[in-house]
């Protein structure tokens, strides 16, 4: 549980997506996500499928992995196709059953839809699969610096986001530390009705806020002794750098743009 | 736009207490109602608005955000990752930024209890209507749900678990209040940026 929490879903590897650098990545899946919404028909969506297969391939994930990111949005798929199969009324009836009747537009929207969702999930899924929280993090701060001209302060919520991860772990460790320590002490956290069970959460999240608090302030302590002084002029310990595969994948998206405005009906 | 050390930490410790909050019935097995994990997301992003004031524990609630959208597990059921965007309940996690800045700038004119506890009641009706909507547009947008889903069905949906959400928010008030009080109005926490 706890290795899950600090390295998210990553799944290290050695394969050309996962030596790319994290800001491409960042910027292929956003892409993606903008022009799989051009496919509008068989031949677009086969072409959408055949990248997402082989940006797959190339990842060297094993499927088991791929189904964990699948399986909490299966139902919504599944819920998709079926409210397409029942309420679309357009095209040729299909089949008939009772008051069920299937229409041939409900079948072609509801594969559409269902390909759509299913090829995001995999293509969102490999992202985070094979770059680490850290990475995307240093990706995303290279990537969002020009905000900071509007004054937005990404190089500070990086940051945030680093102290985040470093402490999820032990405030998680604090809370189970803090239910056995306050059922020592004679508080009933098993049982009860409702109401004495929501009144159960004072005394274990009270401690949890006031050992937080305490914690932030040691940090801030200790940052401000060695002397932090913000974002300006800092150096880095990752260094990011783009390669060629980067610049080549790229491309390869750009051509499958090209290729799916020309297609798309 | 300037932040101090303190400020950054105590942000950075309410994004790992929201990721705590999204799961806290793994942790805390006694927060099941009938079989159903109790989240307490919505309770620890009004405490943030409340005690991190609206611009710090908005940008809290951005970067718990992007904590979960870069693959880290800290949304409910240990979901993270960039596919949560396609997933029609975004719309919660999104609200909790408008939810942490609406009760910071109430909290910030006035610190009575009262405040506390109409601001914790505005935000919870504010996640439910941001998210509510959220979800049917999503359902109507991603998933091109036809006719037969309705406005009202999404409403019928997400109501049975609103009292119980009313009262984690009254309970999120009084403990904001009391944690105002006690433990943020001494030592270093008293220059705690709260006002833009």
């Amino acid at each position: 549980m706890m290795e899950k929490m600090i390295f998210g879903r990553y799944v290290p590897a050695d394969s050309t997506v996962h030596k790319m650098d994290p800001r491409s990545k960042l910027l292929i899946i956003f892409l993606f996500v903008c022009i799989i919404f051009l496919a509008n028909n068989w031949i677009t969506y086969a072409l959408i499928g055949v990248y997402t297969f082989y940006m797959l391939g190339m990842s060297r994930i094993p499927v088991r992995f791929l189904y964990g990111g699948l399986k909490p949005v299966l139902w919504l798929v599944l819920f998709t196709l079926i409210l397409q199969l029942l309420f679309t009324k357009e095209g040729n009836l299909l089949v008939e059953w009772g008051p069920i009747k299937i229409y041939e537009e409900g079948v072609r929207q509801g594969v559409f839809i269902s390909l759509r969702f299913f090829f995001l999930i995999l293509m969102t899924s490999l992202l985070t699969l094979t770059t680490s929280p850290i990475e995307i993090t240093d990706g995303l701060e290279t990537l969002l610096n020009p905000l900071k001209k509007i004054h937005f302060p990404v190089h500070e919520m990086a940051l945030m986001m680093s102290i985040s991860l470093r402490f999820i772990p032990t405030l998680m460790q604090e809370t189970d530390k803090i239910m056995k320590a306050q059922m020592a002490r004679g508080v009933e956290f098993s049982s009860g009705p409702f109401k004495e069970r929501i009144k159960a959460v004072i005394p274990l999240l009270i401690p949890l806020f006031v050992s937080s608090f305490k914690r932030a302030e040691e940090l801030a302590v200790a940052m401000e002794a060695r002397g932090y002084r913000g974002g300006e002029g800092r150096t880095k310990y990752r260094q990011l750098s783009w390669k060629a595969a980067d610049t080549l994948q790229l491309v390869v998206l750009a051509i499958l743009t090209i290729l799916l405005f020309l297609l798309r009906a | 736009m300037k932040f101090r050390a303190l400020d950054m930490t105590m942000a950075g410790m309410f994004v790992a207490l929201m990721a705590i909050g999204a799961n806290i019935a793994t942790i805390a097995p006694f927060l099941h109602v009938g079989g159903v994990p109790i989240t307490l997301q919505t309770f620890f992003a009004i405490l943030a608005g409340a005690i991190l004031g609206s611009r710090l524990g908005s940008i809290a609630m951005i970067v718990y955000m992007l904590v979960g959208l870069v693959g880290v597990p800290v949304f409910a059921d240990f979901y993270g990752g960039l596919s949560i965007i396609i997933r029609p309940t975004f719309g919660f996690i999104i609200s909790y930024i408008l939810i942490a800045f609406i009760i910071g700038k109430m909290v910030e004119k006035n610190k009575s209890l009262a405040t506390f506890i109409i601001a914790s009641l505005i935000g919870m009706v504010v996640n439910y209507l941001f998210g509510t909507n959220w979800m049917y547009y999503a359902y109507k947008l991603w998933a091109a749900a036809p006719e037969g889903f309705t406005y009202k069905m999404a409403w019928l949906w997400m109501l049975p678990p609103l009292p119980k959400d009313l009262i984690l928010a009254v309970l999120a008030g009084m403990m904001a209040h009391r944690l105002e009080k006690s433990v943020l109005s001494k030592g270093q926490f008293k220059h705690l940026k709260r006002i833009s």
